[in-house]
């Protein structure tokens, strides 16, 4: 993958890049806020790592204006600053994740995959997780080789949790999503939907976590 | 500042410059009025109408105020000016009385006059006599310039002495102050011990205020120090050991020895970073739970937006973690709150259960009603907390295991938020084995919805303040019912949401049952005397009504007690044995007419029995206040075996049926309005004067429903409730109905000048008197039972 670190601490920064490149990925490092928005005007990235405190345009200036221009490019905002109410700014400002200071650097490596994963569901056409490649246009699932019977419903499903792979759906938002807006949902309808896919997904890396009462998670557990 | 003492000063001299003028008017007016009755004294019947022997104290009297110029005049308005000026003004809205009147106008120079009359019997009747006596303003603007100057210059004095004694006062008194500011700004700022001085009463309250402030911070400051030192410890240790692992590391030649060094580096470094989360944590939910950051929130969001972005971990894959808040509805988990703290406490808990729970614990979080608090339950299926080790849980850098890098802080957050929060903590053991965690937070939920349901039934008007909801008024009357039904049926015609309740009484049971304490809304009597000395006691209403300026004056007193009929005392006799014209004119040709006819009236006359009539012992006194013949006339008609009644009715109905031949001071609205019924009874008025007694009526102080009492009231003595009065009821209305014609009317009409209305007020407090009273019933016994 490759990753673009904006990031003005030297220390942290070289932990950081050699760590990720360890990994196999192709970091470039940006310690200046306006210089990192003028590359950002010219280079693509995979996945964008993003301090707040930068000399310069801050986090959150870079990221509106990356927004601004419509590029999509996955962003985990790096912040020292633990309160809430600023991470949500971040996250309202079109972040896709935070983390705070000082972080595992395992846990940054699962989040930059799960980014990672969420991204290129929903770029191309075809997400493949181990055993399970699924073609969006074709809405065709495919499991160790053999076409899975998808209905309609579960189609879209599979989709929706693509789209927000390691992001927490309640029930209603799913359902908002399943169903048009003259379509009486009812939740046990999705609940079976959600069983009934669960079922046929069972030997692939793709989960789906219930958590009763809050909602549905998916996320592939090969990658961590 | 001085543009307000201007208008101060400006306004004292306009209320100093009215006071003069009015007390020396005052002065100067007991001159012109003792001038005035030593005249009046002096006038006396004479065989060509009344005369005058000038008094020679009226001048002297006068002459007091050396010098102002005097003229006057005595004058009869039936026979004319009889000495004196006789061009003297009088406003010509001014009415002959007994009692002096001052006014003031031009005669050449402003003058003041008095103007007082007086009622004397001559051998052509009763006639008035008046004096008029007027005097220049000199000697009144002397004085009361002299009032003003000597006024002014007191104030002066005093505002100045004032001025002064202020000045000290304030110095006096803010001199501890002084004392304060200098002891706290040479202070150093460690130095937190109280202050010391001996304060006035007024400003202690102040000094207490600075030394309790000056504890609390020297206790919190020592609480900080003390939390500093812990901190500084744990930090320092940790780091040591951090330091230990890395220089082992670096020195050790073996590379499986040097990872492993590294490896524990690693594990420590983790811990220290937590427990320096864990204490940044704590201090900032410690600081906001000191600041005002409370508001009213929704918990439930608050508790699912924590977990799920929690569950983001990749820690929690797999961990079950379920959240039950169905037992909550929504509205229901308003709590006032900072949601930032909250968060913390529950990330910490979480925390704790994923790290001293196994990998796949299951983590219930419930949000329920418990007893009058939100209650935001923790439950796991962890190892716990051994029952006996609870207690100390919560305790700073108390680490229930240490095989897990719990920092001690986790509980102790939760702990700060609970007390920040006026909550409880409560721990148990979970269904499931581990631990369970109870946040119990006073619900806000109970008093904001009440308060916003009164609100919302404001709006919607579905309580609706005194006034349009269904009320009943009672009303006390000694009035009879058929008089007063239409007035009633017709107010509560035009109010369809006030009932009257109507308890008919006798006057003197009535007064009786009001001193007992009885609350109706309205008291209603014809006994006028008995109704000044209620009101005189000071338990009735004062009423502001437009409507009560109408009124004559003598039939209202102090915005209290309000008159509303006009009727007048009147003689009824039997036409068959009478005439009209063969009745006597006058009261002195009264008793004159019994003696003569005593032969035919003996037994056959009817009075109101005045131990029993409040209205008989009215009229019989305000008889008697105008001259020696009623002491006369009761002796004639005690010796023609007179016959006493309790009411008009039973009077009226004697006198047609020929039971009796004539019965004297009968209320004249019944009197009048059964004449016109039956032929056989006449009704006369004498040419003198005739006494008008007024129904009045008051609301009580304690009135249970005074707003729609007042509505009545204003009702009665209204042109509406009047012209009601005047055509439906057999009563007389007080004001002038324009537009009715009637025989009572026309009679009224024709009586006019010779009507005497009972002043309400306290004159009529003389007879009641106990007495007084006794004296004159015992009189009234002697000379009416002698016959019998």
């Amino acid at each position: 993958m490759r990753i673009l670190l904006i990031e003005d601490n030297e220390e942290l920064a070289g932990t950081i890049v050699d760590r990720l490149r360890v990994e196999g990925h192709c970091v470039d490092r940006e310690s200046d806020g306006n210089e990192a928005n003028d590359l950002l005007r010219h280079s693509l990235f995979d996945i964008i790592l993003l301090d707040v405190n930068l000399p310069g345009k801050s986090g959150y200036e870079i990221l509106r204006s990356l927004r601004a221009r419509g590029d999509a490019t996955p962003v985990l905002i790096l912040t020292a600053r633990s309160q809430i109410d600023e991470r949500v700014v971040g996250l309202d400002a079109g972040a896709d994740d935070y983390m705070v200071k000082p972080f595992d650097f395992r846990e940054l490596l699962a989040r930059c995959r799960v980014l990672a994963r969420r991204r290129s569901g929903t770029a191309s056409n075809i997400f493949v997780a181990g055993g399970l490649s699924f073609d969006r246009a074709a809405k065709r699932a495919i499991v160790a080789g053999k076409d899975v019977d998808l209905r309609a419903r579960e189609v879209q499903l599979l989709e929706i949790l693509i789209d927000n792979l390691g992001r927490m759906l309640t029930k209603e938002e799913v359902a908002d999503k399943l169903y048009s807006f003259d379509e009486s949902p009812s939740m046990n309808a999705v609940e079976q939907i959600v069983t009934r896919l669960r079922r046929k997904l069972h030997d692939t890396p793709l989960v789906i976590k219930t958590a009763r009462g809050l909602g549905y998670m998916a996320y592939v557990a090969d990658d961590e | 500042m001085a543009l307000g003492f201007m208008a101060l000063l400006l306004i004292i001299s306009l209320l100093l410059w009215n006071y003069a003028r009015g007390a020396a008017n005052r002065t100067y007016d007991l001159l012109l009025a003792g001038a005035a009755l030593a005249v009046l004294e002096r006038v006396s019947p004479g065989p060509n109408g009344p005369s005058i022997d000038l008094p020679s104290s009226a001048m002297e009297i006068l002459a007091l105020a050396p010098d102002d110029r005097v003229v006057y005049r005595v004058f009869s308005p039936d026979t004319g000016v009889i000495t004196g000026t006789t061009d003297l003004p009088v406003p010509s809205d001014m009415a002959l009385q007994a009692t002096p009147v001052f006014f003031d106008a031009p005669y050449g120079d402003p003058f003041r006059f008095v103007l007082q009359g007086r009622q004397m019997n001559s051998p052509d009747g009763r006639l008035w006599v008046a004096v008029q006596i007027g005097q220049t303003l000199e000697a009144r603007h002397a004085q009361q310039l002299s009032l003003f100057l000597n006024g002014m210059t007191g104030l002066a004095g005093i505002s100045l002495i004032g001025l002064g004694f202020v000045w000290l006062a304030i110095r006096r008194a803010l001199s501890p102050l002084r004392q304060i500011e200098a002891d706290l700004s040479a202070r150093s700022p460690g130095d937190l011990t109280p202050v010391e001085e001996a304060s006035p009463s007024e400003i202690s309250g102040l000094f207490d205020a600075i030394n309790g402030f000056i504890v609390r911070l020297d206790r919190n400051l020592k609480l900080t120090e003390g939390f500093i030192a812990d901190v500084a410890h744990q930090i320092r240790t940790s780091l040591s050991a951090l330091q230990g692992h890395l220089s082992l590391a670096v020195d050790s030649k073996d590379p499986k020895k040097m990872h492993a060094r590294l490896v524990r580096a690693e594990l420590q470094a983790e811990r220290t970073v937590r427990l320096t989360n864990q204490l940044l944590a704590n201090a900032m939910v410690i600081h906001r739970s000191d600041r005002a950051t409370l508001k009213p929130i929704a918990l439930k969001p608050v508790v699912r937006d924590t977990v799920a972005e929690m569950l983001r971990d990749s820690r929690m894959r797999k961990i079950i973690v379920t959240f039950d808040a169905d037992q909550v509805a929504d509205g229901e988990d308003i709590v006032i709150a900072d949601a930032l703290s909250i968060r913390e406490a529950l990330r910490n808990l979480i925390d704790n259960a994923i790290r001293h729970g196994p990998p796949d614990n299951t983590i219930d979080i419930t949000l329920g009603i418990e007893d009058d608090a939100l209650a935001l339950k923790v439950e796991d299926a962890g190892p716990g907390i051994p029952e006996a080790d609870r207690a100390r849980a919560t305790e700073r850098f108390t680490s229930m295991r240490q095989d897990t890098a719990g920092s001690g802080l986790g509980l102790a957050i939760v702990q700060a938020v609970v007390d920040g929060h006026h909550a409880k903590l409560r721990f148990g053991t979970a269904r499931k084995g581990g631990l369970s965690v109870m946040i119990a937070f006073p619900r806000a939920i109970g008093r904001a919805a009440t308060s916003l349901f009164i609100i919302i039934a404001l709006a919607l008007g579905l309580v609706v303040p005194d006034g349009a909801v269904a009320q009943t008024i009672t009303i006390f009357s000694a009035t009879d019912t058929p008089a007063m039904a239409p007035v009633i049926a017709e107010f509560e015609a035009r109010n369809p949401s006030v009932t009257i309740v109507y308890e008919e009484y006798q006057t003197v049971a009535l007064h009786k049952a009001m001193l007992a304490g009885a609350a109706p809304d309205v008291v209603i009597s014809s006994a006028m005397n008995l109704q000044v000395d209620l009101v005189n006691r000071g338990i009735a209403r004062r009423l502001d009504m437009p409507e009560a300026e109408a009124l004559p004056e003598w039939s209202t007193w102090r915005s209290e007690l309000f008159g509303f009929t006009f009727e007048p005392a009147v003689i009824i006799y039997n036409s068959e044995l009478f005439t009209p014209e063969y009745l006597p004119k006058e009261h002195r040709e009264l008793a004159n007419f019994i003696r003569d006819n005593a032969i035919t009236l003996e037994g056959r006359i009817g009075i109101y029995d005045l131990r029993g009539s409040g209205i008989g012992y009215l009229f019989a006194t305000q008889d008697a206040e105008q001259g020696m013949q009623s002491q006369r006339i009761t002796e004639i008609l005690g010796q023609s075996g007179v016959r006493t009644f309790c009411c008009t009715s039973d009077m009226v109905a004697a006198t047609a049926s020929g039971e009796i031949s004539l019965a004297i001071n009968v209320i004249g609205s019944y009197a009048m309005s059964l004449a016109a019924q039956d032929p056989r009874v006449g009704v006369h008025f004498l040419s003198d004067y005739n006494l008008v007694m007024a129904r009045s009526a008051f609301i009580p102080k304690i009135a249970p429903n005074p707003a729609a009492a007042e509505l009545f009231v204003r009702f009665l003595i209204s042109e509406d409730g009047q012209h009601v009065v005047a055509t439906q009821s057999q009563l007389i209305p007080i004001l002038e109905v324009a537009e009715i014609e009637s025989w009572a009317f026309s009679q009224l009409r024709a009586q006019k000048g010779s009507f005497l209305p009972i002043r309400l007020g306290p004159g009529l407090l003389t007879y009641l008197d106990n007495l007084k009273k006794s004296n004159f019933l015992e009189g009234w016994d002697a000379s009416v039972r002698r016959s019998r």
